[in-house]
């Protein structure tokens, strides 16, 4: 039962840490990113196929953040002179194409076999205790991805960022650049995915493609619509929302018989899409209220 | 000539994914935003049609079925979800239509489950043109794609409510202050829309195999020959499918099979980049 | 040292709203555009300011072609415009939209803001000074903490008027900024930018109301249909026939 309690408890810091990054992105700076995953993935494969190579994890870790970041880069150039609908649909089809590469450059990830064997963190330690230190990593990680988010959020860049939201060409007739600070907040949000992506793929031990789909992006959506769009708060109650949805459905489905893997995932997206669309039209501000009244 | 056979099956491709950008463009130059639901209409128009066709043994009936069925649903959305985002911001409608697409693939994979379907249709001999095979379901489902596009262009430029719908798209409060009924407009375009993709999606099912999620992976193509066309353009939509299907087929030989989509990505962010009102857009840019 | 306007045209789709304008205007100096609604004026500054692109001729500031610059960068070049219809950050405060107007600040970068935040408090304390200053003399105090969206429209003009100031520039396009602001203050106004403008800052104002512009600049320019109709000291402007035709309505 604890051992159940640390493993979800991994879990749930991944997608905070996933939905610190879009809070940062959408929240604070109103970035449509529909590819959230795509750096998610590509913080993954890059840990482990170097923690695989022998790589000690603390670079391995490193190179996620570094090169999730770099992806962000050269699609915040191209799509920051994008209107914002246009920019989620270029960031929904990078993650798409991310996908598609993992899955196509077998040579080098394994195709849809996938990556099996990745070292786990700890493995010294062994057992619970491996867990357990695990946890607690994931757990430092997360605090301080939140305090970077708070900070930057309470900081002159991030007065900046919010002003870019309400009026991005009052923002350039004042001397400012949107674009450089949009491409900052893309690049940490993508770096802070990144970093997820490993933990997930050293936690899990064993990646394929498929668990790379624009759905895992929108499980990151609906954590930070439920919690509250732009507050840190709000990314943390609407993740723990989100693992008790994801489990909840994974218990449902132990308890009742005669229902298949396939149908479960069936219900989950479906039950994911319903709580979309019920939040945005009911409930736009999420659990914990508007951000602009913190 | 190989590559005059690859040009052959782009072009059926292409008014496959012509259709699903034309379902596309039209909401997002009446309605404003990029209905990411369009996939997933057409996987329902894809099972509509699947299951007409095996009561009836009727492909007539099929697209029948998907025309009716993709059309309801699509009203439906918009009733019960877009219409009452109208004033709210693109990323509500965005994420809403996320949210449909999740819904509508969850239903049909619940009812129709996950192992793939194909359109039991007899096999045929192929026509041969010198070393261009053209097989009579192709040359039936090009038919069914042009009466489709015919009946399309017929009701936007001759009818009064496709006039409407137009002015709409050029300009909304111009065409309000004109007294144009923005309520039937509305209806006239989240019906189109789904039949359209409905029949897009069943000529898809017919082409290849049916799985909840296969109407979702024509979304990235169908946007690209959107913002190729230029948004708002039907015709544009059409001739951009037509292009992009083309383009994917014929460059498969050097790019590979599983990289169409990833072909497709890379059109978009060059016409974004360099011509972001397509081919045939107004001024109106992306940015 | 001017801004100098060289033949820009300027067409919305067959609409020509700038046609051949020609202007030289001394980046130090007070002056004044007039002309009915629809002239053009708004879009000139926006042409100037790097918002819209001109369809013909150039646009240089004290020598410097700003033809190839973006809006921030011609901004960061010494020349502020402010909007016509007021664009606050409306999430923001007042003070907080002040804040933000402030130039080369080292806590909006985040590698300063991370790595040097001795320096990022240091300046946040010299910007909310002259913060202050500015909030004073622009009369808003009493809501300096409320989010600027809840401003009147007479208060969001002058917060537009502060965040230009803020920016510290050389010359400074004014876009109607009296419009709605209280008659007692617009005086008060007036004679700050007559003081600012002797320490040296330059101002292009856009105003509606010809007397109050006639009193606060020495030179003005007479728009038209996209066209300058006439230039010089107020009272010859308005003499002008061309201009009593087109502004006045032909009453005389
Ligand atoms: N973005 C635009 N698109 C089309 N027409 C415009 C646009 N901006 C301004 N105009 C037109 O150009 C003319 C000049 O407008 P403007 O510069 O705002 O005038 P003024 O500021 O002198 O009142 C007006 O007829 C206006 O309708
Ligand atoms: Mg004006």
């Amino acid at each position: 039962m604890e051992a159940y309690f640390i493993a979800i408890g991994i879990i749930a810091l991944i997608y905070v840490i996933l939905s610190l990054g879009l809070t940062l992105q959408y929240g604070l700076t109103g970035l449509i990113n529909f590819g959230h995953v795509g750096f998610f993935a590509i913080g993954a494969y890059t840990s482990a196929l170097l923690a695989l190579k022998g790589v000690p994890l603390v670079l391995s870790f490193a190179a996620a953040a570094a090169l999730a970041g770099l992806a962000a880069w050269p699609l915040g150039l191209v799509s920051l002179r994008l209107r914002d609908d246009y920019f989620a649909i270029v960031t929904l089809g990078f993650s798409e194409v991310v996908r598609i590469v993992i899955t196509s450059e077998g040579w080098l990830t394994n195709g849809v076999q996938g990556l099996p064997g990745i070292p786990r963190l700890y493995e010294g330690l062994g057992g619970s205790a491996a867990q357990l230190a695990v946890l607690v990593t994931v757990l430092a990680v997360t605090l301080v991805g939140t305090w970077i988010i708070r900070r930057i959020a309470g900081s002159p860049f991030g007065r900046l960022i919010e002003a870019i939201r309400d009026n991005e060409e009052a923002v350039q007739a004042l001397g400012k650049d949107p674009a450089r600070f949009k491409i900052q907040v893309l690049v940490v949000g993508a770096a802070l995915a990144g970093i997820a992506g490993a933990f997930y793929a050293h936690y899990i031990t064993y990646i394929v493609p498929d668990q790379f789909i624009p759905l895992v992006t929108f499980y990151v959506w609906m954590a930070i619509i439920m919690g509250g769009v732009g507050r840190v708060s709000g990314a943390i109650v609407g993740t723990a929302i989100l693992m008790l949805f994801l489990e909840g459905s994974r218990f449902l489905r132990d308890i009742v018989p005669g229902v298949s893997e396939v149908d479960m995932a069936s219900v989950r997206i479906g039950a994911v899409g319903l709580l979309l669309v019920l939040f945005i039209m009911y409930r736009p501000q999420g659990l914990m209220g508007d951000y602009t009244k913190r | 000539m190989f590559y005059a056979q690859l040009l052959v099956n782009g072009l059926v491709q292409g008014l496959v994914i012509g259709l699903a950008a034309l379902s596309i463009t039209l909401v997002f130059g009446i309605a404003r935003f990029p209905n990411a639901a369009t996939g997933d209409f057409m996987t329902f128009g894809a099972y509509s049609a699947l299951s007409a066709h095996k009561v009836t043994g009727s492909i007539a009936m099929g697209g029948l079925a998907a025309i009716i069925a993709t059309g309801v649903i699509s009203l439906l959305a918009y009733l019960a979800v877009f219409r009452r985002l109208a004033e709210r911001s693109v990323v509500a409608l965005l994420v809403a239509s996320i949210g449909i697409a999740f819904f509508i693939r969850a239903v049909l994979g619940v009812a129709f489950g996950h192992s793939q379907q194909v359109f039991q249709v007899p096999l045929s001999r192929p026509y041969v043109f010198g070393s261009v095979r053209i097989t009579p379901l192709d040359l039936q489902l090009a038919l069914v794609a042009l009466a489709a596009l015919a009946l399309v262009f017929a009701i936007l430029y001759l009818t009064p409510i496709g006039r409407q719908m137009r002015a709409v798209a050029d300009n909304r409060d111009l065409a309000r202050v004109s007294g144009i009924r923005p309520d039937r407009v509305m209806i006239a375009l989240w019906l189109l829309a789904g039949s359209v993709a409905g029949i897009a999606g069943m000529m898809l099912g017919i082409k290849t195999i049916v799985t909840p999620e296969f109407g979702w992976e024509m979304l990235l193509p169908a946007f690209t020959a959107g913002i190729l066309g230029g948004i708002g353009s039907p015709v544009g939509a059409v001739v951009a499918g037509l292009i992009l299907g083309v383009v994917q087929e014929v460059s498969t030989p050097f790019v590979g099979f599983t990289y169409k989509i990833a072909l497709a990505f890379i059109i978009m962010l060059a016409v974004l980049l360099v011509r972001p009102r397509g081919l045939f857009g107004r001024l109106e840019g992306a940015r | 040292m001017s801004l100098e306007i060289h033949d820009i045209s300027k067409a919305f789709g067959g609409f020509r709203a700038l046609d051949g304008v020609r202007l030289t205007i001394e980046t130090g100096s007070l002056f004044g555009i007039i002309g009915p609604n629809g002239a053009g004026k708004s879009t000139l500054f926006s042409v100037v300011s790097g918002f819209a692109r001109a369809d013909e001729g150039q646009i240089r500031l004290d020598g410097q072609s700003l033809d190839s610059l973006s809006p921030p960068a011609r901004a960061r070049a010494g020349m502020v415009r402010t909007f016509q219809v007021p664009r606050e950050f409306r999430h923001l405060t007042v003070r907080e939209n002040l804040m933000a107007a402030a130039p080369k600040q080292t806590g909006e970068s985040l590698l300063g803001l991370f790595f040097r935040p001795g320096r990022v408090r240091e300046e946040e304390g010299a910007i909310a000074e002259r913060v202050n200053e500015t909030i004073r003399f622009l009369k808003l105090s009493a809501v300096a903490d409320q989010p600027s969206g809840k401003l009147s429209g007479g208060q969001k003009k002058l917060l537009e008027l502060g965040r230009a100031l803020m920016v510290e520039p050389r010359l400074i396009l004014l876009d109607e900024p009296f419009a709605g602001v209280n008659p007692v203050l617009i005086g008060e106004i007036m004679e700050r930018i007559t003081e600012l403008n002797t320490r040296g800052i330059g101002f292009v104002i856009i105003e509606h109301d010809l007397e109050a512009l006639t009193r606060l600049v020495p030179q003005l320019a007479v728009m038209d249909r996209g066209k300058v109709l006439a230039q010089g000291a107020p009272q010859a402007v308005l003499d002008d026939a061309l201009v009593r035709e087109a502004y006045l309505g032909g009453v005389s």
